[in-house]
């Protein structure tokens, strides 16, 4: 049996609008190990979260569209299911949580009543079970279970981003897709809560997509990362690999755009520029006319995908003559 | 909760001195004259006078509302000056008919609107959300009395089901509780729409899809009393227009109610039973302000943990 959880293969999506298409995803492939943590990586509008609904199959439709490409859970094509079928799975084998836990909450049904929910739903129990159970939950992340009674706006972020949690794990998923969990929380709280996850995870034994543009999160949390811009995986590999042998320069001006602490008369270096146009994205590489290597290749042809290993690739034409090119780490 | 009625029964007393001392004071600018308007034209000018002395009518007006609050605050509401009944019993007759036919006005609207409202939104921009926009568009457009006589045009002197006016029996309500119904309808319906469009676009709502909630629970459990919250704000606030479609519709429809009364009153300027009339009126629409209140604060805790 293999050990892909998820896998992801030429993901195309798109929004269709009145002004135009968006070409939110563009071909991406990406997998997920049983128990794994992957770091979806990426500045906003790169796509990450409409990858994200796409395997919870919740793009909104119109305008979102699942143009092309499959998604595999265990085995099982989830395009090609039917709604109730994903009904069956959302929540009980694979769970999301959302950015903003300030919102993610019904304001007039109580915490117990939302966890208990997904809980009546899958494993099929009568409702004292799962008010139960969902006060096991609520311990699990840390809130007393007699606090099941109350409504979402009687908690503070944190704790509500731990009831969210708590509804997502209900049911014990196998794969729990998290999109930016920790970034409308306060930084104290962000460490409370990643550590949370993280026992979590190998407590259920989950395999996690999780969505971030912190890199200190991922060097914290991840196995493996995907760097996503303008829709596509531009570079990828084990946590290992893609910290210590950058080969994206576009991966590089994400590591140049966190401070040193060291060092502080080290310049912050930005990446310059703003994200391609997604109504109309550039016919060559779209990091082209941000990138500080660009050569006149670039603007005219996609890069290709060209490996380092096993499981490290990275989209670009930089290394297409000599495969032992090197970044000069940003520096002039 | 209890502290939070309270102090919205209390609230009502300002709103009822306020509507008393407006209606009191315009009715006292109209022309005419009560006195005269009792004794006929035969009457002489001395015996004008001298009922004019007896009713007070010579007093200023402020002394009048005085005098007339006085007797508000002990239940009496004074006699009308056409027929000589007191007005609390002319009132006390007739408030149930226009009760009736308000609460079965709305009751209809309610039961078409949310319905159609619900619906329209989860398939926003189908024909059926389309041609029900368009048809709740008319409805808000036509006036009530025209959407009476129209009514009665087609099924009453067409088709002859229904009567045309009066009230005997429950087949006489139909028509006017319909012709009341469609224009509190049509601004529920889209009332409902829009904020039920709003709330599937929160996230909560994708968190009840991704718990694997079915797509009908999702809309009657989530969503649904969420968007409640500002269609019950427009229900009450449909009531009070209700009431003044009411004076319309009855007049229509001779049905005998409040506002048939208070049209009448008006015209032989019977102030006690027009300010009757109206404190009634006021009366019903806060009653119904506050029963909304109460609702919201049943729907949406976070209203009633602010009070308790």
């Amino acid at each position: 049996m293999s050990d892909k959880l998820l896998k992801i293969e030429d993901l195309v999506v798109h929004y269709i609008t009145d002004d135009g298409v968006v070409e939110a995803v563009n071909g991406v492939n990406i997998g997920v190990d049983r128990g794994k943590t992957l770091g979806l990586v990426g500045e906003t509008g790169a796509g990450k979260t409409t990858t994200a609904l796409s395997i919870m199959r919740l793009i909104p439709h119109p305008p979102g569209k699942i143009v092309s490409g499959s998604i595999e859970l265990e085995g099982t094509d989830l395009l090609s299911l039917k709604e109730s079928r994903l009904e069956k799975i959302r929540g009980d084998v694979v769970s999301m949580i959302f950015q903003d836990p300030m919102t993610a909450l019904n304001p007039v049904i109580t915490v117990g009543d939302q966890i208990a929910e997904a809980i009546m739903i899958h494993q099929k129990v009568g409702q004292s079970k799962a008010a139960q159970k969902a006060r096991e939950m609520l311990e699990i992340v840390g809130i007393p279970g007699n606090r099941a009674g109350e409504y979402p706006h009687q908690f503070s972020g944190g704790m509500k981003q731990r009831v969210v949690i708590a509804i997502a794990l209900s049911c014990n998923p196998k794969l729990l897709i998290a999109d930016e969990p920790t970034t409308a929380l306060d930084v104290t709280i962000q460490a409370q809560v990643l550590e949370l996850m993280k026992n979590l995870k190998d407590k259920f034994q989950m395999g996690m997509v999780l969505i971030t543009h912190d890199l200190g999160v991922v060097a914290e949390v991840c196995d493996d990362v995907a760097i996503m811009y303008a829709g596509r995986i531009v570079e990828q590999g084990t946590l290992e690999e893609v910290f210590n042998t950058v080969k994206h320069p576009y991966t590089e001006g994400l590591f140049n755009s966190i401070p040193n602490i060291d060092d502080r008369r080290d310049k912050l270096k930005p990446i310059r520029g703003l994200m391609s146009d997604p109504y109309n994205l550039p016919k060559g590489c779209s990091f082209y006319d941000r990138c500080d290597y660009a050569m006149p290749v670039c603007e005219t042809q996609k890069p290709p995908k060209i490996h380092f290993g096993e499981t490290h690739f990275v989209e670009c034409h930089l290394y297409q003559e000599q495969q032992d090119f090197k970044l000069n780490g940003g520096k002039e | 909760m209890t502290r939070y009625i309270l102090r919205r029964i209390f609230m009502m007393i300002p709103v009822m001195l306020g509507v008393t001392l407006l209606v009191f004071f315009i009715i006292s600018l109209t022309p005419g004259d009560a006195a005269s308007m009792i004794l006929g034209q035969e009457a002489t000018e001395e015996s004008i006078q001298e009922l004019r002395e007896e009713m007070g009518l010579n007093d200023p007006t402020a002394v009048q509302y005085v005098r007339y609050m006085g007797g508000l605050f002990q239940g009496d509401m004074g006699r009308s000056y056409a027929t000589g009944k007191t007005v609390s019993s002319e009132i006390a007759q007739r408030f149930p008919n226009t009760f009736v036919l308000t609460v079965s006005a709305i009751f209809l609207s309610v039961l078409i609107s949310i319905p159609i409202g619900v619906v329209s939104a989860t398939k926003q921009y189908s024909i059926f959300d389309n041609v029900g926009m368009i048809i709740a568009l008319v409805g808000i457009s036509m006036p009530s009395f025209w959407t009476g006589l129209l009514l009665i045009i087609a099924f009453s002197l067409t088709l002859g089901w229904f009567p045309s006016g009066g009230m005997e029996g429950f087949i006489s309500l139909i028509l006017p509780a319909f012709t009341l119904a469609i224009a509190s309808t049509a601004s529920i319906t889209r009332t409902t729409r829009s904020s039920m469009l709003e709330v599937i676009r929160q996230d909560y709502i994708n968190t009840a899809k991704a718990k694997g909630v079915s797509k009908n629970v999702v809309i009657r459990k989530h969503a649904l009393k969420n968007a409640l919250i500002p269609a019950i704000t427009v229900i009450g606030l449909e009531f009070g227009i209700l009431l003044g479609g009411a004076v319309l519709t009855e007049t229509v429809f001779s049905w005998p109610g409040i506002g048939r009364l208070m049209v009448e009153s008006i015209q032989r300027k019977d102030t006690p039973m027009v300010l009757g009339s109206v404190i009634v009126f006021a009366l019903a629409f806060s009653v119904v302000n506050l029963i909304i209140d109460i609702l919201y604060a049943f729907i949406d805790p976070r209203i009633k943990s602010n009070y308790s």
